[in-house]
């Protein structure tokens, strides 16, 4: 840090040169101001001249670019195509989903003879971010659903949807989530929903049976009540809506209701009482609070009997805690029937790529039945098309509550700009054992109203 | 550095205020307590990093059940092995070395040249040149961050080792300390070179950079370090994980975006391994650094 | 300046004409990179934060609109959410500042005085340890101490041993001063705290002080940079005078009043610089939340320098960041003439202080 600090030592050298500019010592002072306007004169026009002569980084158009490769692409819904290689992105959960995911790529090249490479990303939206202001975009990338509105409405997206051979196949809902201005923009890779896992050897110890699984909020409090000891807390989530959000569905509530922000509805609150109340008297906890990064390590670590995750569960526990028997069970129903969340992320096609045609067969490809059904089996996730879903259960019949999800669970809103509105409620979930659920959802209904508008 | 504590006369320091060396009037007692202060100030500032290397060879799980023994119970070279062999460290390393030899070279070049021509060479706008080094010494650095990218794709080096380089070629700072150096040392040796009839440039590179030797040390230490602990211009420099540097590797490693769980000796044998050149740098140049702040002052 | 004016030769106008040319090659390397990578990307910012640029293709080009000041009137006075992350950002990092930058100040002046005893043994040793963390990268740095402040980590074992339940620290987003308010038993704030409120956030919020979290962050930025700062004050004591009994604070209560009114007032300047260099540095955190936390818990450790990048790079705002990086910047040059200008314009007593206050400005012009 000796270099910050020199760096800084100068920087006061400077002001007290400032402050003698304008303090006016003597002569030198109009000099010296004539001096930096003309620099920031000249330097000016250099940025002019800059500008003028294009700059090789940008596509300053994107009809130029597009015209370039001698295709019509963008609004017209036809795909570029070209010889180039394809660049794809991914933000990888570990090994194993990253080999599986270059095999599949590999095998499809040798198929169609198109080379292409797969890189993971160590941040994905900012790589994606860059990517794209930068004109540099790779051509197939995961894609969650919170950031499809805000690329799509810049530009940044190219849509395929309708030219999949298989897209009748997606769950409905999986489509919903990837539509946005009635256009499906993107192949849904998998989906994942969430359960309540539990720790087999923490539930026997407590004398539960099977017959104990919660089937309600009642039950929920009664065995969380049981299973909490000095050593552990009964049920453990992560603090975010992306855990919570299932309580307020369950309650028969929702950030948002046929398009419209229900985030302060009395259902909500009754949710957020709910899960405050036993935040409150030590039976819930949040994973960070016991000492865990997320759920699964709180329940590999036995801080936690039970934790509400989604299929990624599985990965990580075989990886970080092999030893662990857990069983996936169906969240319990609230009071307004049943909920769950769920994830999903999609095969996004940049509007910049030189050669969209095979990148989005590529995306058929890897979404095919089969190639979902080793992806599953290689990371976690469930196939998003329904005509896998037979054999994914014969597969996994002890995951089998995760599909059961998929009926009714709800998504996490897509409008533009709410990443930052849950960001925000994520960030107020965390003191919720002492805030007020009320002014909690109020804050966020006026957060989403704003972006709804 | 040299601005507040140079002095170009001496300060005169009445003699009822001269004493003669307070530890001679020190009680014994008032030693002792003095030593045990120091001790223990010392041991708050060194015990984390030597926590850090005893923890780099554990398990994770006796990372979490006892993280203050400075001797692991099972020693494990897991992390270690981890990110040699499956991972892109060793990348990280490689990229981190590249740029920062080449920031070191350049900067040393180009940093005396211009406090050089500052200090020594009479050519209209002059006052100019050094009016802007002062204007963009005030543009503190995070406000940097989104124009360096734009100028960076602009230019088309976005995404590139002369993206990751050039901008940090030059920094305001160096030129200042070359611009006093040069200034404080007498000009009579090079001007007799000149007078002979040698070229300004064979001067300069001759007979004036061996006679800044300490100067030159100096920058060398602040190019290294400040380029090997950079972060935030490589985030916004670069996209591709083939020109990840350590710093920006281990960022993203620590805030977890590359794994899952905790994995505290993964991440501190990798904070361990980065702290190691500026360590060794640190110990090589001690006298100089230490001396740095008396030395750049008196010139 | 004095340089520039005071002729120290003239050689003849051959040799000038060749030092003319000669200058600007030595100095055009460096005018190219500073142009090019300070001053055009400060002046393309400058349109960003008064443009609809959305983050696609160049921001030149025709399609851009300028937007006049919306962006930002929508980060300090838009009512959403924008102005709220910017209200909360600006909290935190005022707590940051207000407690980093004093306790910095004296504990690298504590340490100066401790080392810069003459007869101290082994003080080289002592240093080398107190300089030692300021060598290390604020990635490194911030690992570290995230290992450390885990919530099964170092510092809450330590405090176990004297029977302290240490606080679940980087996931913990209450703030100090109203913890310690809640501890005496006020847990609400009074309804005109509440009631009104400043970019967004009750002033009862921005009454909560540091999260505990930020706290951590706090004792971190106080850990790396006293030993800097100690490199300063050393210079500067050795320079007001090994003859003066600097160190002889524990010598009893008349080294303590020597300490105030001797050492202190020549060692003034220096405590400009380092007070100074504190603000300067505090108002920029970046690389911690970075690496650590992202802002979390609860964006209590979020600031406006990471706010910044993340709404441009993460959240496709580009003209709202760009606008807070100029906010941040007003400030930091704001804060810094006004804090120069507070510490300057204060009496000095004594005559012998003002000459040498005087040379001082006088050095600062000639440098």
């Amino acid at each position: 840090m000796l270099g910050v600090f020199t760096t800084e030592v100068f920087a006061t050298e400077l002001f007290t040169t400032v402050l003698e500019l304008f303090k006016g010592e003597g002569h030198m002072r109009v000099n010296k101001i004539r001096s930096l306007v003309k620099i920031s004169a000249v330097l000016g026009a250099g940025a002019l001249v800059l500008t003028a002569c294009g700059g090789s980084g940008f596509d300053d158009d994107e009809d130029d670019n597009d015209s370039a490769q001698g295709t019509n692409g963008g609004e017209e819904g036809e795909l570029t195509s070209s010889d180039e290689a394809l660049e794809i992105l991914i933000g990888s959960s570990g090994e194993a989903e990253t080999t599986a995911v270059e095999d599949a790529v590999a095998a499809w090249s040798a198929d169609s003879g198109i080379d292409a490479a797969v890189s993971v990303a160590n941040d994905l939206p900012q790589q994606l971010s860059q990517g794209f202001a930068a004109g540099t975009p790779p051509d197939l990338f995961y894609l969650a659903p919170e950031s499809l509105a805000g690329y799509a409405e810049n530009g940044s997206l190219q849509p395929y949807g309708d030219e999949l051979e298989n897209k009748d196949d997606f769950y409905d809902t999986l489509v919903e989530n990837f539509t946005y201005d009635d256009e499906f923009y993107c192949a849904p890779k998998d989906f994942s929903t969430l359960a309540l896992v539990i720790n087999d050897d923490i539930w026997q110890e407590a004398g539960l049976t099977e017959e104990d699984y919660p089937q309600t909020w009642e039950d929920l409090t009664e065995v969380s009540k049981t299973l909490t000891s000095d050593d552990h807390v009964g049920l453990a989530f992560g603090a975010e809506f992306e855990r919570v959000g299932v309580f307020m569905a369950q309650a028969g509530g929702g950030l948002m209701a046929d398009d419209q922000p229900e985030a302060d509805s009395a259902e909500n609150v009754q949710a957020l009482e709910y899960v405050q109340s036993h935040l409150e008297d030590g039976t819930f906890a949040y994973a960070a609070d016991i000492g865990a990064g997320w759920g699964g390590e709180a329940l590999g670590k036995e801080q936690a009997a039970m934790v509400i995750e989604g299929n990624w569960i599985t990965g990580g526990m075989e990886n970080d805690f092999p030893d662990v028997n857990y069983s996936v069970v169906e969240l319990p129903t609230g009071p307004g029937g049943e909920g769950t969340l769920q994830f999903t992320n999609c095969w996004g096609l940049a509007a910049d790529s030189s050669n969209q045609q095979a990148a989005a067969e590529l995306a058929q490809y890897l979404t095919s039945a089969e190639q979902q059904l080793i992806f599953s089996d290689a990371f976690g996730p469930m196939p998003s098309i329904e005509s896998a879903a037979d054999e994914w259960t014969d597969n996994n019949p002890e995951l089998a509550a995760f599909l059961a999800g998929a009926d009714y669970a709800q998504f996490i809103p897509t409008l533009v700009g709410s990443v930052d509105v849950i960001g925000d409620f994520n960030a107020q979930l965390e003191s919720l054992a002492s805030g007020d659920p009320e002014a909690i959802l109020q804050s966020v209904q006026s957060n989403l109203e704003a972006i709804a508008e | 550095m040299s601005q507040p504590t140079k002095k170009s006369e001496p300060v005169k320091i009445h003699p009822a205020l001269t004493t003669r060396g307070g530890s001679r009037s020190a009680t014994p007692l008032g030693q002792l307590l003095l030593y045990a202060l120091l001790v223990s100030l010392a041991v708050i500032y060194v015990f984390p990093f030597l926590v850090q290397i005893a923890t780099s060879f554990k398990t994770d799980a006796e990372a979490a059940s006892d993280p203050i023994s400075l001797v692991p119970q099972i020693w494990t070279t897991q992390a270690y092995e981890h990110l040699f062999l499956r991972s892109d460290f060793p990348l990280w390393f490689l990229n981190s070395a590249v740029v920062t030899l080449l920031v070191t070279l350049g900067r040393v070049l180009f940093v005396s040249m211009a406090g050089y021509a500052l200090a020594r060479l009479r050519f209209r706008g002059r006052g100019l040149v050094f009016a802007l080094v002062v204007a963009v010494m005030a543009v503190p650095g995070v406000v940097l961050l989104i124009p360096k990218f734009l100028v960076l794709k602009q230019l088309g080096i976005y995404d590139s080792y002369a993206g990751m380089v050039l901008p940090l070629l030059v920094d305001a700072a160096g030129v200042f300390i070359m611009k006093n150096f040069f200034e404080s040392i007498p000009a009579s040796v090079e001007e007799q070179a000149r007078i002979d009839g040698a070229g300004t440039f064979r001067t300069f590179w001759s007979i004036v950079l061996p006679m800044a030797r300490p100067a030159l040390i100096t920058i060398t230490i602040l190019s290294f370090q400040g380029s090997w602990n950079e972060l935030s211009h490589f985030i916004v420099s670069t996209q591709s994980p083939e020109l990840t540097t350590l710093t920006k590797g281990v960022a993203q490693l620590a805030s977890g975006q590359l794994s899952q769980g905790t994995q505290y000796p993964l991440k501190l044998a990798s904070a361990a391994i980065m702290t190691i050149p500026v360590a060794v740098l640190f110990f090589i140049f001690q006298r100089h650094i230490m001396n740095t702040s008396e030395g750049a002052i008196k010139g | 300046m004095t340089a520039l004016t005071k002729s120290r030769r003239a050689k003849g106008s051959k040799l000038q004409r060749g030092e003319g040319l000669a200058g600007w090659l030595f100095t055009s390397p460096m005018l190219l990179i500073l142009g090019l990578f300070l001053l055009i990307p400060v002046l393309m910012a400058l349109w960003v934060s008064f443009s609809d640029w959305s983050g696609r293709g160049s921001p030149l080009s025709g399609s851009v609109n300028f937007v006049g000041l919306d962006n930002y009137r929508d980060v300090t006075s838009g009512g959403g959410l924008d102005e709220r992350n910017f209200g909360i950002s600006m909290r935190n990092n005022a707590w940051y500042v207000v407690l980093v930058v004093p306790i910095q100040t004296a504990l690298s002046l504590f340490l100066a005085l401790l080392v810069n005893r003459s007869v101290l043994r082994g003080r080289g040793v002592f240093r080398t340890a107190f300089y030692f963390p300021s060598v290390t990268s604020s990635v490194a740095i911030t690992v570290l101490w995230l290992f450390l402040f885990s919530t099964s980590g170092v510092i809450n074992k330590i405090l176990s041993w004297i029977g302290v339940n240490g606080p679940n620290w980087f996931n913990d987003p209450r703030g100090v001063v109203h913890v310690l308010l809640d501890k005496i038993g006020i847990s609400g704030g009074p309804e005109a705290l509440t009631s009104s409120s400043f970019l967004g956030i009750s002033l009862w919020e921005w009454s909560s002080g540091p999260s505990i979290a930020m706290f951590a962050l706090i004792l971190m930025a106080i850990f790396t940079t006293s030993g800097t700062f100690m490199l300063l004050f050393l210079a500067a004591l050795q320079n007001v005078g090994a003859e003066l009994d600097e160190a002889g604070m524990l010598d009893g209560a008349g080294a303590w009043r020597r300490f105030w009114s001797i050492t202190l007032p020549q060692l003034r300047p220096t405590v400009f610089t380092v007070v100074t260099l504190g603000l300067i540095g505090t108002w920029q955190v970046f690389d911690q939340i970075y690496t650590g936390t992202q802002g979390a818990p609860g964006k209590t450790t979020l600031t406006p320098a990471f706010l910044s990048y993340q709404t441009a790079f993460t959240g496709q705002k580009w003209g709202h960041g760009s606008a807070i990086a100029f906010i941040l910047f007003v400030i930091i040059i704001l804060l810094t003439l006004f804090q120069r200008w507070a510490l300057r314009e204060r009496p000095v007593p004594k005559r012998k202080r003002l000459r040498r206050l005087k040379s001082r400005t006088e050095e600062g012009s000639g440098a």
